[in-house]
């Protein structure tokens, strides 16, 4: 009989209690997917936002329209830049007030809507190429201000880095809990069949090959419950993102993505490993010839 | 003939692994020398004691409860450590094993207890095929062996059964089935017959002169004179940490006599006493 044999025997004769640990471990690793989750996509939005290709040039007051004709007919001229439109500060306004009407939006002076040159460069945009067309542009008399939306990019990261510590906390959490679910499972386990183990023991039965059947379920147990959590996210982002598609793409400019197969591959095999080492740490001491 | 014991040439079924020693087969089974063994200071279980065990002998070890007959078999399968003095087993000290020795050393004893230390919710079969999935034998060969071993108990056809619906007698032979499986140098009995009636426990001595006849060295542990008179065999007495050895078996009331006496009874040597 092979130890995976002897192993599922070892579990069918303890379903319950398998299940109910696999069902523990799932659950915390259902909080480090979803983190991941979260993670993956704002990353996806960062990435897209620091190479967007827009630049919106904000025009000083009085611009004359020979000086935006000027303006218009060099950046057109510029390498990288692939579409150049002006919009006045009228339309500006017009815009904004099509979306919201609001009266008192509508009573803001000119100042509040400066004319723009909107900016298309091409995809993706390096960030290096982005600052510098950004400080030429800045340095012309007819220019108040430069919008190359890095700073949106920024502050994107820094909360980044923020999710990936909280994602980190979370995974030694997760560490935790899996290690202490599967030993305490483990211990109940070989209580459960302590007369199993006298027997092996009985008839000379090596330590490691007692254990080997119940790292073995160990191991399952981290896997499955890996796996349990994924297929769960899974689901629910299957059915949320037919209904978030439209506006999360809209919002964000990227359409949202579940976690990479890599990914999800990386997350069971780190359960099973969990698993193996609850497992092993539970069995250090309870089992001695 | 019996199977493994051809005259002189005897070589028993061992599984020595790369170091087969062939002067093991001429060596006693088991030998005693000068054993001591206490669990409280002020209560010795074994004083002094010393005694050989010949291959293909067939051992009954008595003794009232508490005397150490229990403690004496679980010196032999090294659940527990002596005190001072060697076991020998088939040459090898015993208390000299390594930790990762002993389950070697348990592959060539089988054990049968009086509780039967069965996994319940496992079939016959299961229970039975354990010391050679151990050993690692192919799934073929172990299913052969399993069969042949419940045949020999009289459990033949009944391999699919969960342990569980036996009665006691058929869960003695399951155990019994288990211990003899792996064809074993030595068969240790601890007291296999003190949960079964009179009629079944006469049953299961019998299926342990069945083994021994194939020559298998047998030690049976058992309070229960009855059996012991059933045929006279050689009975190593245990009292109090005393031990008597008695070649010919008891007769009757020889026991009591020794139980009173100071002095060894007529038919009783005593192996060797301690410092009583």
């Amino acid at each position: 009989m092979t130890t995976i044999e002897r192993a599922l025997r070892g579990i069918r004769s303890d379903v319950r209690a398998h299940l109910l640990s696999v069902f523990s471990v799932g659950v915390a690793f259902v909080c480090l997917v979803a983190t991941l989750l979260v993670l993956v996509n704002v990353e996806r939005v960062h990435e897209r936002w620091e190479s967007i290709g827009k630049i919106s040039v904000f025009l000083r007051l009085g611009t004359d329209q020979k000086q935006v004709s000027e303006l218009e007919r060099a950046l057109k001229a510029t390498e990288g830049i692939v579409s150049v439109r002006y919009v006045s500060s009228d339309a500006a306004r017009r815009d904004l007030l099509r979306d919201d009407p609001d009266e008192v939006l509508s009573s803001l002076p000119e100042q509040a809507f400066p004319a723009s040159i909107e900016l298309e460069t091409k995809e993706p945009f390096l960030r290096e190429e982005k600052q510098r067309l950004s400080a030429q542009l800045q340095s012309l008399p007819a220019v108040e201000t430069v919008e190359n939306y890095d700073n949106y990019a920024k502050k994107l990261g820094h909360a980044l880095v923020g999710g990936v510590t909280a994602a980190s906390v979370l995974a030694f959490v997760v560490l935790l809990a899996v290690i202490s679910v599967v030993s305490s499972t483990m211990r109940l386990s070989l209580q459960r069949r302590k007369m199993e183990v006298e027997v092996l023991r009985l008839v000379g039965a090596t330590n490691d090959y007692v254990r080997r059947p119940l790292l073995v379920e160990g191991m399952a147990q981290g896997a499955l419950g890996a796996l349990f959590a994924i297929v769960l996210m899974f689901f629910l982002y299957a059915i949320l993102r037919s209904s978030l598609f439209e506006e999360f793409s809209l919002l964000f400019g990227v359409a949202p993505s579940f976690l990479s197969f890599p990914l999800c591959l990386t997350l069971v095999l780190s359960g099973a490993l969990l698993g193996v080492f609850a497992a092993a740490l539970s069995l250090r001491k309870m089992l001695v010839v | 003939m019996i199977p493994g014991l051809t005259g002189s040439s005897f070589r028993p079924l061992l599984r020595t692994g790369n170091r087969f020693d062939r002067d093991a087969a001429d060596r006693p089974v088991v030998i005693f020398e000068d054993v001591h063994k206490a669990f409280r200071s002020d209560c010795p279980v074994l004083r002094g004691f010393s005694l050989t065990i010949e291959r293909g002998e067939f051992l009954f070890v008595t003794g009232p409860s508490g005397s150490g007959k229990s403690t004496l078999l679980r010196l032999l399968y090294a659940a527990e450590g002596v005190d001072a003095g060697r076991i020998l087993f088939l040459g090898r000290d015993i208390g000299r094993l390594a930790p990762n020795s002993i389950p070697y050393l348990r592959r060539n004893v089988g054990v049968v207890f009086q509780d039967f230390k069965l996994v319940d919710n496992w079939t016959v079969n299961e229970n039975v095929a354990v010391p050679l999935q151990v050993l690692g034998l192919p799934t073929r060969l172990i299913h052969r062996r399993v069969g042949e071993a419940l045949e020999r108990v009289g459990l033949g056809g009944r391999g699919a059964d969960r342990c569980v619906v036996l009665s006691g007698g058929e869960r003695q032979r399951v155990a019994i089935a288990r211990a003899i499986v792996a064809e074993p140098a030595l068969i240790l009995a601890d007291e296999p017959t003190g949960n079964l009636d009179p009629q079944l426990a006469v049953d299961i001595l019998g299926l342990f002169e069945d083994i021994h006849a194939t020559g298998v060295t047998v030690i049976f542990a058992t309070h229960d004179r009855s059996l012991l008179d059933i045929r006279p065999r050689r009975v190593v007495v245990l009292d109090e940490g005393r031990a008597f050895d008695v070649p010919q078996g008891l007769e009757p009331g020889s026991f009591r006599d020794a139980q009173s006496s100071a002095e060894a009874p007529s038919g009783l040597a005593r192996v060797k006493l301690g410092a009583a």
